[in-house]
């Protein structure tokens, strides 16, 4: 059969499922009854991003239908083939909203399902930083079980996001191999129907990041063609409607790879055939022109962005450092270059093989460094990356920073060998790769003697922290000359510029301004660039005119200019990967923050995802703002509107998260106590009017402000 | 980034007619004029039944007078024009490949004319059975030029480019006895034949016909192309820019016209001498700009990136321009209308091949051993010019287009390398192209080539086919002034992809192409035989299975017709938008555009609406397509 007669097959099976089902729901629930997937603003995704219209109940899913119908055209030309793809796709996506009718819950780990927004913008970082440098679909069964986790392994240690649908999942579960969101491989269903969730993940990253109007197709195609690095394996007998799947995945940019061999015809860069799936790791990565970065690192265990949301439970463990019990630390400390022997590896006490499983220790681990580029400056930023370098070991589980960290190695990674001087190599290995625009040397001197980590934790690492934060109380935005631009996110979100100043971190949460310094240092072209403060317009908005420069330039002139402290005016722009999101409440004249997380409704009437999808992009959007977490403690939020005391609600897990520092801020700023004790969270109130009652009877700052608008 | 829009054939005109109004001013005549002069016709000549072989005629069939003198009927004296009309295209192509064959047998490490190429000199060695290790490389390249030249005459055998032909294609020329031996042997056959007293049998003329044509493409044309490459350097893809608006009103304005690279690849060489943009620059211009004309611009674009000025009927608008200080011209295609139209301004109309002199031109005879020292003088020569210029008629439309060009067969070979898969696919071959039409994402292809003609309305054929074929997935490789035209409207220009159905689109999106690709000069038609040869080869079929199809829309030339004769006899359907002069006999009529199939399995198609032309093209592929299966 001719290739556009299977997508057209394909596309007519899906799509008469579609109508099938969506009839059943009408007959047994009515035509008001409302459709919708769990916790997205998005109405149907990949409906709303092609067509601009979102679907709320069964009257309109029919309706939708009969649009996707007229996408289905049948001329033996490539457009009608990516119209039909685009078309099963859309089909698919009616076939999955219909299994979450009513409140269920269709899939259960380790299906995943649709992907809430939250772990889209979660995703948002890593996609931009090539943490997670593309996006696997596999799709079938592989020739043997072996097969298909060895496949996944071989993306999972690339840090590449693994989406499985169908016979594969079973057959790695079979194996016993780990899934989930958090090492980044993803079961999403048994039917084929379910990709639709991961074509969802692309085309709500263009909405999210790339600022794609919905209903822009060709946007919308231009964006995931050019930004998405995903990709398609799909294991023999193929059929019609993975077929016709393929044709819309195709159509978006993502290349297929198959090793059915007699199916359909190849077509370059786009449907390759291979017999060999052992290869399909590579020639998918080529396909899809994706580059891993490659650090090789000599431990017995992998090492990849993969691993780093890997939990290791207490039954796995096969020892634990553990910093709120014992005395424990991480640090990095600049030397000169005749103290340091580059790649020297010490390990001061006993080995992790001497403990008994199971049993708690001190650890304490010092990275020495020396480079003519180096400043003091730079150790704290080389210290936050630790925690993410030693999470994507394989087995190993970090949390916590400076002097209450906690690790724990697995059996497993003990097992193949993992001992205490590959934490060395890891640190070691990542500095020299990370930073070798500042580190000439690099040595790792780790310390299991609980004497010496008391000892050092007092003498060495406390002192140096003190001396960190005295340094940092010092950083304000009227301290220093300069900001710095972070244009990281331009890979996914082409016009959003962060100015980065040290009250205010970027949106992310992962940039502050002695990042970007560094960032700058080791690379004077890269992302952040030097931005002069040296033309005020008006400082209580934070806005200057070579600030404006600088953000018109960097965005290309999507944006013409931005104030520092502002959300009313010109606020900054958010990429979509913000870690919090504020927005007014006029009820209150105060504004109301929702964090990533948060995934109740806010007094606002609008979830997080909701108030999420109404900035982002890069776009202004005066009212709301998307900001880091730490940002809010800070003197300098919403400065221009009176500060923190205009803060009326926040979700009780993020108010407890900033509440010593928002309360040390409130006192010094107005002298009030307990400041968040006046905050509303979703346990007091998730309506206005319960909201201000609440407010009253706190005697909240911001109901005697000035209203906001 | 200002958006992508093709210049359209009204812009084209306007600018012309702006231009003709500068004429006006001078008094001087245009192709415009000439051509209303000229119509209607005579019909007899149209038809191809008038006869002045012999001075007994002429001769003119009429239905009361339907044999000549001689006794011969109107198949025969159609046949015989035809036949002599393709002996005269194919002699000056060939003749052309000849010349490039002798500029070969001069080239030395520090003479004008060196190897640019030699691993392609190497390969074609190979290919002809000469031995190359250990052989210094210009002690091959005089051996390969002395067995280039014996092609020409040898006595005995048929042309060694044959072999690059699939072996069912050979054999269809063998059993139909076309297989051309020396090509000048074809063209001195063909005059003997048709003379007086000798063949007068439609089917032996057009065996002949075809015959002739292939001594050209698969004789004369190739070696022009091949070794060209060799000392020229074989085109890859460079981006440069077309239409008037490349002229540079304050630089010295040279432009190069005609077919034979050699010279012009001077002109380009000396017109970068710091010493002579020193001399400019005293002459009060800021720098020197050559451009180019015809095909000769088609061979210094592909190479050098050098801007093309214009085609076949823009060669007096150049001159209009008020702006050029020099026309340089070789062989082929020249209006001697340049000469007296020279006049009307300061435009220096330098000639310089014994094969083309004209009145009003100043001669400065080129050759190869001298060819650096004539060059400067051109050039020179030009830059004196400068201040002659007469302000008040300069006029440059400020029209162009960017444009990537320079695919020859290996490029796009290369080209296509980026598509595949290194753990998959084998590269330097055309498998993916085979891959993209076999899916279906591509259609088929069309060889777009040939002249402009007044009989249509200029460039407005060959922009309206494109774009049509574009738009159904129809990928193109175009030569000679139909390149030009597609440069000069913007369909060379990779944004062009844009007006692509989505097939073609994303096929140039993944291989970084543009819809349409240039492979040069009509003697580069050669190269499309190559490629075509080697589809069907990397597809696994005939050549006149593929769905793949000729065009000549506009064209006006006897090379045009010997073209016209190897592509059909090569296996490609060829389709006209101006009709041969053959009309008077419905022989030859049935022979071409039908009876030929017999033995190449291809013929000719003649439509002169050319929105059905693009229909019958699509049709053809199409059909092509459901007999292989695809």
């Amino acid at each position: 059969m001719l290739l556009f007669d299977i997508v057209f097959n394909g596309n007519d099976s899906m799509y008469e499922e579609a109508v099938k089902a969506c009839d059943e729901a009408i007959a047994k629930f009515g035509e008001d009854k409302a459709v919708g997937f769990p916790e997205t603003a998005y109405s149907l995704p990949c409906y709303y991003a092609e067509t601009g219209e979102k679907i709320s109940n069964l009257k309109e899913l029919k309706e939708a239908l009969a649009y996707i119908k007229t996408l289905m055209t049948r001329e033996r030309r490539l457009d009608s083939g990516f119209k039909s793809g685009v078309a099963t796709a859309l089909s698919a996506e009616v076939i999955e909203v219909l299994k979450y009718i009513d409140g269920a819950q269709p899939y259960e780990l380790p299906y995943e399902g649709h992907f809430n927004d939250a772990k889209i913008r979660e995703l948002g970082v890593p996609l931009v930083t090539n943490d997670i440098p593309g996006v696997a679909v596999i799709i079938g069964k592989a020739p043997s079980s072996q097969a298909a986790v060895d496949l996944v392994k071989s993306y999972q240690s690339q840090g590449i996001f693994v989406a499985m649908v169908g016979e594969c999942i079973k057959q790695i579960k079979e194996m016993d191999y780990k899934t989930g969101f958090g090492v980044r491989v993803v079961p999403m269903g048994e039917d084929i129907s379910s990709v639709v969730h991961i074509v969802s993940l692309a085309l709500r990253a263009a909405l999210i990041f790339g600022n794609v109007k919905p209903g822009d197709k060709e946007g919308l195609q231009k964006y995931t063609f050019e930004r998405i690095n995903a990709f398609v394996n799909a294991f023999q007998p193929l059929d019609e409607k993975t077929v016709a799947c393929g044709a819309g995945a195709i159509y978006y940019g993502f290349p297929v790879v198959t090793n059915d061999m007699e199916y359909t015809p190849s077509v370059p860069k786009s449907l390759i055939k291979f017999e060999d799936v052992t290869q399909f790791n590579p020639i998918s990565l080529e396909a899809r022109g994706i580059k891993i970065k490659i650090t090789n690192i000599d431990i017995p265990v992998a090492f990849a962005t993969a691993f780093e949301g890997e939990i290791i439970r207490r039954g796995d463990m096969q020892v634990e450092f553990d910093g709120s019990r014992v005395d424990c630390f991480e640090l990095v400390q600049t030397r000169e270059a005749s103290e340091v022997e580059d790649h020297k590896i010490e390990v001061i006490g006993p080995d992790i093989d001497s403990f008994e499983v199971g049993s708690k220790h001190s650890i304490g681990y010092v990275v020495e460094v020396a480079g003519k580029n180096m400043q003091s400056d730079f150790e704290p930023v080389f210290e936050r990356k630790f925690h993410s370098y030693i999470n994507c070991i394989e087995g190993v589980m970090h949390t916590g920073q400076r002097d209450m960290i906690r690790v724990r190695i697995s059996k497993d990674a003990f097992a193949a060998g993992f001992r205490a001087k590959d934490i060395g190599e890891v640190l070691y290995a990542k500095i020299k790769n990370d930073f070798d625009a500042v580190v000439d040397k690099c040595q790792v001197k780790i310390y299991t003697d609980a004497e010496e980590c008391t000892k050092l934790r007092h003498e060495l690492a406390i002192p140096s922290f003190d001396k960190r934060d005295d340094r940092l109380s010092t950083l304000t935005d009227e301290s220093v000359d300069v900001y710095y631009s972070c244009i990281l996110c331009q890979a996914f979100s082409p016009s959003h510029v962060c100015v980065v100043t040290p009250e205010r971190l970027g949106l992310c949460g992962a940039v502050s301004w002695l990042d970007a310094k560094a960032t700058n240092e080791l690379d004077p072209a890269g992302p952040c660039q030097v931005i002069t403060k040296e033309k005020p317009i008006d400082e209580n908005l934070g806005a200057y005119e070579d600030v404006n420069e600088a953000v018109r330039k960097f965005s290309q002139g999507a944006l013409e200019q931005v104030t520092l402290y502002s959300i009313m005016q010109d606020p900054m722009t958010s990429c979509g990967c913000f870690e919090c999101i504020c927005g007014i409440e006029p009820f209150s004249n105060g504004v109301i923050i929702a964090n990533r997380e948060y995934a109740g409704m806010t007094p606002l009437g609008m979830t997080f995802p909701e108030l999420a999808s109404m900035t982002g992009g890069g776009v202004q959007t005066p009212g709301f703002m998307g900001h880091g977490k730490h940002f809010i403690s800070s003197k300098k939020f919403m400065k221009a509107e009176g500060g923190i005391e205009r803060i009326v609600w926040m979700p009780k897990e993020l108010k407890e998260t900033v509440a010593e520092r928002l309360n040390e801020t409130a006192k010094e700023l107005y002298g009030i106590d307990n400041f968040t004790d006046m905050i509303g969270d979703e346990t007091i109130a998730e309506d206005p009017e319960t909201l201000v009652a609440f407010l009253t009877e706190k005697g909240h700052p911001a109901l005697g402000l000035e209203p906001m608008m | 980034m200002s958006e992508f829009k093709l210049t359209t054939v009204e812009e084209f005109e306007a600018a012309t007619a702006r231009l003709l109004e500068t004429g006006a001013k001078v008094g001087a005549d245009a192709w415009q004029f000439r051509v209303k002069n000229q119509t209607p016709h005579c019909k007899f000549g149209e038809q191809g039944i008038c006869c002045r072989i012999c001075s007994m005629g002429p001769c003119r069939i009429t239905p009361k007078a339907p044999r000549g003198i001689c006794g011969c009927d109107a198949h025969g004296i159609a046949g015989r024009n035809f036949l002599r009309f393709t002996a005269g295209g194919s002699a000056t192509h060939s003749d052309h490949g000849r010349e490039i064959c002798h500029t070969l047998h001069t080239v030395s490490p520090d003479g004008n004319y060196k190897v640019k190429d030699p691993e392609k000199l190497i390969r074609i060695a190979q290919e002809w059975g000469v031995e190359t290790e250990g052989k210094d490389i210009y002690d091959l390249a005089h051996e390969m030029s002395e067995l280039a030249l014996l092609e020409y005459g040898k006595p005995f055998g048929i042309q060694r480019w044959l072999a690059r032909a699939p072996k069912h294609t050979q054999e269809l020329w063998h059993a139909a006895g076309i297989e051309p031996r020396a090509i000048d042997r074809e063209v001195s056959t063909a005059m003997h034949m048709t003379h007086m007293g000798c063949s007068s049998k439609p089917e032996a003329l057009v065996r002949q016909a075809l015959r002739c044509g292939l001594s050209d493409g698969w004789g004369g044309s190739m070696c022009g192309t091949e070794f060209s490459d060799v000392m020229f350097g074989t085109p890859k893809p460079i981006d440069t820019e077309a239409n008037l608006g490349v002229m540079v009103e304050e630089n010295v304005n040279i432009i190069v016209h005609g077919h034979d690279p050699s010279l012009s690849e001077m002109i380009c060489e000396y017109a970068d001498d710091p010493e002579l943009i020193a001399y400019a620059k005293e002459m009060g211009a800021k720098g020197i700009t050559v451009s180019g004309v015809c095909c000769t611009s088609n061979e210094v674009a592909m190479r050098r990136g050098v801007p093309m000025a214009g085609n076949f009927l823009q060669q007096e608008n150049v001159v209009l321009t008020g702006a050029c200080e020099a026309i340089v011209v070789d062989v082929q295609c020249i209006f001697p209308a340049l000469g007296p139209l020279s006049k009307c301004f300061h435009t220096k109309f330098i000639t310089t091949s014994e094969i083309a002199q004209m009145p009003d031109s100043d001669f400065i005879k080129f050759s190869a051993e001298t060819a650096g020292e004539n060059a400067k003088a051109i050039v020179k020569l030009a830059c004196e010019n400068f201040k002659n210029r007469k302000p008040e008629l300069v006029h440059i439309p400020q029209l162009k287009q960017k444009a990537t060009v320079g695919y020859s067969t290996e490029a796009i070979k290369k080209q296509l390398d980026t598509v595949t898969n290194s753990f998959v696919d084998k590269t330097g071959t055309l498998m993916p192209l085979v891959d993209c039409v076999k899916s279906g994402v591509l259609r088929g292809a069309v060889a777009m080539v040939g002249c402009n003609n007044p009989r249509v309305r200029a460039d407005s054929a060959h922009i309206g086919l494109m774009k049509k074929l574009i738009e159904n997935d129809v990928i193109l490789v175009l030569s000679g002034c139909s390149a030009q035209a597609a440069a000069r409207a913007g369909l060379m220009d990779k944004e062009a992809k844009n007006l692509c159905g989505a097939g073609l689109k994303r096929v140039c999106e993944l291989a970084d192409i543009p819809p349409v690709l240039h492979m040069g000069s009509c003697v580069d038609i050669s190269r499309m035989m190559v490629l075509a040869s080697d589809l069907a080869m990397d597809y696994g079929c005939n050549i006149s299975e593929l769905p793949l199809v000729g065009c000549a829309p506009e064209w006006m030339s006897e090379k045009a017709v010997s073209i016209g004769n190897y592509v059909v006899a090569t296996g490609i359907d060829t389709y006209l938008g101006v009709e041969p002069q053959i009309s008077g006999s419905s022989q030859m009529e049935d022979l071409l555009y039908g009876g030929v199939e017999d033995w190449v399995e291809a013929s000719y198609t003649v439509e002169k609406d050319i929105d059905k032309l693009g229909d019958l093209m699509i049709e053809r592929i199409e059909e092509k397509r459901t007999a292989l299966g695809i």
